[in-house]
């Protein structure tokens, strides 16, 4: 025979795999980053931030599971919201979306670069050159690899999510007969309301169970499975996160905590964990911890973020080029490189709090126009099979825009102001895209004109047919 | 919306269509599954509500729960935004009905199947007729025949027999076949000739057709680097 086809295609996930996309996408910088600069804004009070997150998630993620189960496309949030609104409220989700993964990729990376040089340190080896240095090479590394490959995900995912549930459980286990509820009094040294910029700060460690729409396609019976592993990795993640944050506070104590920062949970590790044969001290095992499950999530949000380009790219809402294929790797070429350069650039420019900041109030956004995707197809199509539908209609979705909407509103203007210079780019790329036609409803003119791209653009022609609704 | 494709000629495009299908009985499925293995976006419409929910569970398209003929139910399928409706359940007239109501109530192309020699006026109405008892009854006098004779279009098991024009500005168009590689379960069979077995050294010229043999689940994969 001739030249057969070489590469393996994509694996098929069973609810325990699907659930372990989600928690590892959730369990990556979030909770060993954020957990100190939470404890700085909020004081003990971090967990309740962190407790009031998860209850927000989850009014969102019953949103999503009923989307997911209803319509069967990969691609996530941005497929379920080009298939109920125009097509510029599904440019923003997707844009919003897609710049969200990208930031958290940045996140990642420096959570990444500070805890692989204290884990190094711990070894009495201090590394060369500053950390942001690591971070680059982190995202360069997965990149590539993700770009040559189609291997870098699949059933390995599940492997090292159990490894990083167990390094945490190992935390929780050590650290709760220690742990001093003392700690949590006063709950509230700054205030009640302070809870709020923290949760605003920490919600995106509870983005990344909207990855599982993104691979809906690969799992086994997803009408069932779908649901179940998206509300299943939101719950796990949540009760993992409330222990680990509990005994972190308990035992390093908030100010002490706060003043860690990024490296908190490693050092309150250092405090009572013994020194296990093999693995090391405490503080190397968590720092170990960190940086495994940093650079895992890192991998995640780097294929999420080329699906989500590789998606919007197959609508034409971004330049066709990033909805091709690689003729020999069989990956979104374009898409993850475009998505890499501008991760990186976030690396370098934007500090750690903002990233957090910006990457969690964009999630807001995006989750806030699901929920209304829930009640527009509602009432749209009345009909539609929902293999799962979202419990206490009309009361879930709603109590999600809120609560999405007010946590957005605390977080502050430098971020905001940010996030409005991203989407006026966003407005600057569709409008130029609609001039040139390419933005019909995701229906291009059948004509070489489909093919153009931005890098090579075409004659704008003013007397274009411009969709009603773009005009 | 005045830019839709309505006659065969400008029907040439690349990238995914959105399809309504009328009728979720087994042709409607099958049809469903072969479009969204090329990656297409299909939502069905079934009346009987325990099909229906057979129907989602195949997760191939969005599913509406009613009947076609009834418009209401219709325009829940989204027909501003579709670019084919094909009405593929066993009653013909309810089939010429739903291809019409879905001309008047959007610009979309029309395929109708029949159950009976298709009336010669069909061509006026609607832009495509099927008539799957007929493609069933050579496919019936092929297997009556024996073996020798068989036409690309018998789909044996997952694996389906394609032929393939290269799109100007796809991944692989101009390419040497030693350059690319295709997912596992892909062969390219016969050069653009029709005189050769595809080889290394075969180059996949944009604009000429190739017949390629894929397994169901590459065939969006292949189609995307094929056709782009």
């Amino acid at each position: 025979m001739s030249q057969p086809g070489e590469r393996a295609p994509a694996a098929s996930l069973g609810l325990l795999d699907a659930t372990m996309v989600g928690i590892g996408a959730m369990i990556g910088a979030g909770i060993f980053v954020l957990t100190g600069l939470a404890t700085e804004l909020a004081g003990p009070a971090a967990i309740v931030a962190f407790a009031l997150n998860g209850g927000v998630t989850t009014f969102t993620a019953l949103s999503y599971a009923e989307l997911a189960a209803a319509i069967p496309r990969n691609g996530g949030g941005y497929a379920y919201v080009r298939e109920v609104f125009s097509a510029p409220v599904a440019f923003v989700m997707g844009w919003t979306r897609w710049f969200t993964y990208m930031i958290a990729g940045a996140l990642y990376a420096l959570g990444f670069s500070s805890n692989f040089v204290e884990f190094v340190h711990l070894y009495g080896v201090t590394l060369p050159g500053p950390p942001v240095a690591y971070a680059l090479l982190a995202v360069v590394v997965l990149v590539a690899l993700n770009a040559l490959s189609t291997e870098a995900s699949g059933g390995a995912e599940t492997a090292i999510t159990l490894v990083k549930i167990a390094i945490l459980g190992l935390f929780v286990v050590l650290g709760l007969p220690v742990a001093r509820g003392a700690e949590f009094d006063p709950l509230f040294p700054n205030g009640a309301l302070a809870v709020l910029p923290a949760m605003g700060l920490t919600f995106i460690a509870f983005q990344g169970y909207d990855l599982i729409a993104t691979v809906t396609e690969e799992v086994e019976n997803p009408t069932v499975n779908i649901p179940r592993a998206i509300l299943l990795s939101v719950v796990v993640t949540v009760v993992v996160y409330l222990f680990v944050v509990f005994v972190a506070i308990g035992t390093l104590g908030p100010e002490r905590l706060a003043a860690a920062g990024e490296t908190a949970v490693a050092q309150a590790a250092e405090g009572f964990m013994p020194s296990l044969p093999v693995l090391g001290t405490g503080a190397a095992i968590i720092a170990f911890g960190a940086v495994f499950s940093t650079i895992s999530a890192l991998n995640a949000v780097v294929i999420g973020s080329s699906r989500v380009a590789f998606a919007m790219g197959r609508e034409r809402q971004l330049p066709a080029v990033l909805g091709r294929l690689h003729h020999r790797y069989g990956t979104p070429f374009v898409g993850v490189l475009a998505s890499a350069a501008v991760m990186l650039v976030a690396v370098l420019v934007v500090p750690i709090g903002t990233v957090g900041k910006l990457a969690s109030l964009f999630s807001l956004l995006g989750f806030t126009i699901v929920n209304v995707a829930v009640f527009r197809l509602r009432r749209q199509q009345p009909d539609l099979r929902r293999p799962f539908q979202v419990p206490f209609y009309p009361v879930t979705p709603a109590l999600g825009i809120v609560c999405n909407l007010l946590l957005g509103l605390f977080i502050d203007a430098e971020t905001w102001a940010l996030a409005v210079g991203w989407l006026v780019l966003g407005g600057v790329v569709y409008l130029l895209l609609a001039r040139s036609g390419r933005t019909d409803e995701g229906r291009p003119e059948p004509t070489a004109a489909a093919e153009a791209t931005v890098a090579d653009p075409e004659p704008i022609d003013l007397d274009a047919d411009v969709d009603e609704e773009t005009a | 919306m005045s830019r839709n494709p309505t006659s065969d000629t400008d029907y040439e495009r690349t990238g995914d269509l959105r399809v309504v299908v009328a009728g979720g009985g087994e042709l409607g499925l099958r049809t469903a599954e072969l479009l969204h293995d090329r990656g297409h976006n299909v939502t069905l419409v079934e009346t009987d509500a325990e099909r229906a929910a057979e129907l989602s569970d195949e997760y191939v398209a969005t599913v509406i729960e009613g009947d076609a003929s009834r418009p209401s139910v219709l325009r829940q399928a989204r027909l501003d935004r579709a670019d084919v409706v094909a009405a593929l359940t066993d009653d013909e007239a309810t089939n010429f009905a739903v291809c019409m109501a879905a001309q008047r109530l959007a610009d979309v192309r029309t395929v109708m199947r029949t159950t009976t020699t298709p009336d010669d006026l069909y061509a006026e109405f609607v832009d495509g007729v099927v008539f799957p008892e007929r493609s069933g009854a050579r496919t019936a006098a092929n297997e009556i025949t024996g073996v020798g004779v068989r036409t690309v279009e018998e789909v044996f098991g997952d694996v389906e027999v394609l032929e393939v024009e290269i799109a100007e500005g796809a991944p692989v168009a101009g390419k040497r076949l030693d350059e690319v590689r295709l997912p596992r379960g892909s062969i390219i069979v016969v050069d653009y000739q029709g005189n050769r077995i595809g080889g290394p050294e075969t180059v996949l010229e944009p604009g000429a057709r190739y017949v390629v043999a894929v397994e169901s689940d590459v065939v969006d994969e292949v189609l995307n680097l094929l056709r782009g």
